[in-house]
């Protein structure tokens, strides 16, 4: 009799590994692509040939698709694919540590606490190091903000943390339209608001490579820890029952999620919806499980913003910015997933 | 004695909420506790779990004082069974289950396959190995209690503690969880949980405790612990305990209340 459960347990945890299979060969063919298209269109074969030539092969192609390759399609490449994989964890860890489907790390004001640190050191003419500090401690102490305000009110903890961020956020932004205001208009105003809107038209290599260290850190505790989102995602007395102490994961998690979200801000900017609409996807796809949820979420997040970024760049003659495309995609999708709470 | 409570004292803050509790409780034995909402019950509770740190007094498990264990050792000795609940995200039961193993691994490990065994072992022990695959969310209340106790057995404690089991359930799933409490103890688990009936503990207790404001006023085998007088102290209620047969000859124990 429990075998057959048993059987059909394995069969359960066989299709979830076929379906990462599947997801990882999308990613890759989706990367591919993207080499390919753009302003500047690249053949497969010259995309190819460019790779050689910057690895130090001497081949028959332009040295103007070498450049593009490795210096404009590559960290673009890059940073869409390290952007939408951290919003996409960092938003199912918060999901799952505030046991709260609606929360992500625009909707907790991560990302406006972050924008503000971020546009505090730009304002000051700081380096782009410091900017990422600024932007760690801006984006704590807004979920910091969020989350014990929200514990001290009458209202469900699911609606209040959504208003308290919505509010964290409004203080933010208001900040950083007053530095705006008394900035440099042909200058850092125009540096501020051209990264605000969310774009990644502006990265390069040094942006990526200052970027990636404090992503890789925040992901690995997140990946090495992930079993443990499961326990957090009960009540702390039920945790604790169970042998873990679930104040010091959250506290860790909360770092860990809050320097991913930070570092992706500092990348590219307010790029709003993906760490809300992921996580959900990567739910229905491959269930609760955070041992599934994390690599599917960053798979998922990881091409799902290469193609918006894509869709950004040759949709039009000129080209949009991504958070607007994927702002676009995830409004309404946020109001699908209340009207689907009510059931 | 598996679990030994000795004048146990604490609560939230500076004020005790529980005062001085000594009670015990042996392997394969139940105990009820029994008192108004507000009496300390669930305080006793968070106290005995360590999840709240008693002022002072002492609890020995196995002989071993609580106070130096360490969570991990903790909750491999005593298990606690919430009412059932619907968690955020939709795990499978399996998933639930095998939450119980988690002070078996490293906070960097998962799940292995002799976890997996054991979490099918304890849904066979209580009969719903079928529910295995099954969304945990989507299930009825009933079930729902059955899984988490299902997960205390996977977490191979000796001492269970149960809130208000049953307090969300209709009628013939309340009768089914007497059945598996009684199991249990018969498996030698000693159960500790908290009730508002006092009919309760006649069915499947062996010992009962009476709390009220943080007190208790009355502990022992059940048919000693609870009498008329001490109903009436503790619900403010004028009660008749009645012995009865029922069809099968067994004797039964009923509470009638004699309010007008």
């Amino acid at each position: 009799m429990q075998e057959s459960y048993k059987l059909e347990h394995k069969q359960l945890s066989a299709r979830y590994r076929r379906r990462m299979a599947i997801l990882l060969a999308i990613t890759i063919i989706v990367i591919l692509i993207s080499f390919w298209i753009g302003y500047y269109p690249l053949s497969p074969s010259q995309v190819w040939k460019a790779f050689l030539t910057g690895l130090g092969h001497t081949t028959d192609v332009e040295s103007q698709a070498v450049t593009i390759f490795w210096k404009i399609r590559l960290p673009r490449i890059l940073s869409a694919m390290l952007i939408g994989s951290t919003l996409s964890v960092s938003g199912s860890v918060y999901q799952g540590m505030f046991q709260n489907p609606l929360v992500s790390p625009d909707i907790l004001g991560v990302s406006a606490g972050a924008s503000l640190g971020a546009a505090c050191s730009i304002f000051f003419g700081f380096p782009y190091w410091s900017t990422q500090i600024f932007a760690f401690i801006g984006g704590l102490t807004a979920v910091l903000l969020s989350y014990l305000i929200s514990r001290n009110t009458v209202h469900s903890q699911t609606l209040s943390l959504v208003l308290t961020g919505t509010m964290i956020t409004a203080l933010c932004n208001s900040v950083v339209t007053m530095i705006k205001y008394l900035s440099d208009p042909n200058d850092v105003l125009q540096q501020i608001t051209f990264w605000l809107m969310g774009s990644l038209t502006k990265v390069n290599m040094e942006g990526v490579l200052w970027s990636a260290p404090p992503m890789l850190i925040g992901m690995v505790v997140i990946i090495l820890l992930r079993w443990r989102l499961n326990l957090l995602s009960l009540n702390d007395e039920e945790a604790q029952s169970l042998g873990m102490n679930p104040r010091r994961f959250r506290l860790l998690f909360i770092m860990a999620s809050t320097l991913l979200s930070a570092s992706a801000v500092c990348l590219g900017g307010l790029i709003g919806w993906v760490g809300l609409m992921i996580p959900h996807m990567a739910r229905a796809i491959f269930g609760s499980d955070y041992r599934r949820l994390i690599p599917g979420c960053i798979l998922l997040g990881g091409s799902f913003l290469l193609i918006m970024d894509n869709i950004a760049r040759s949709l039009l003659t000129l080209e949009l910015p991504i958070g607007v495309v994927t702002s676009f995609l995830g409004a309404p999708f946020f109001v699908a997933l209340i009207l689907k709470r009510r059931k | 004695m598996l679990l030994e409570i000795k004048k146990l004292s604490g609560g939230y803050g500076e004020k005790d909420i529980c005062k001085n509790l000594t009670c015990s409780l042996d392997a394969g034995e139940v105990l009820c506790v029994l008192g108004p909402n507000g009496c300390g019950k669930t305080t006793f509770f968070r106290l005995l779990l360590g999840s709240l740190i008693h002022t002072s007094g002492d609890v020995y498990i196995d002989g071993v004082p609580a106070s130096t264990l360490s969570r991990k050792e903790m909750s491999q000795l005593i298990a606690y069974i919430p009412q059932s609940h619907t968690p955020t995200f939709s795990y499978t039961v399996l998933e639930v289950v095998l939450m119980g193993r988690a002070s078996y691994f490293s906070a960097f490990s998962a799940p292995k396959q002799q976890d997996v065994q054991r979490a099918f072992e304890a849904l066979e022990k209580l009969n719903i190995e079928h529910l295995a695959n099954r969304n945990y969310t989507a299930l009825s209340g009933g079930q729902r209690q059955m899984v988490l106790i299902a997960r205390a057995v996977c977490q191979d404690a000796k001492v269970l503690v149960m809130d208000e089991p049953g307090a969300s359930l209709d009628y013939s799933n309340q009768l089914l969880l007497m059945d598996t409490i009684v199991e249990l103890s018969k498996l030698g688990y000693g159960i500790i949980l908290s009730t508002h009936s006092p009919e309760f503990p006649f069915s499947v207790g062996h010992k009962a405790m009476l709390m009220k404001d943080g007190r208790i006023l009355s502990f022992g085998e059940t048919e000693q612990a609870i009498t008329s007088q001490v109903l009436r102290e503790v619900f403010g209620v004028e009660m008749d305990i009645i012995s009865v047969k029922d069809r099968y000859g067994r004797d039964r124990t009923l509470c009638l209340p004699l309010h007008a």
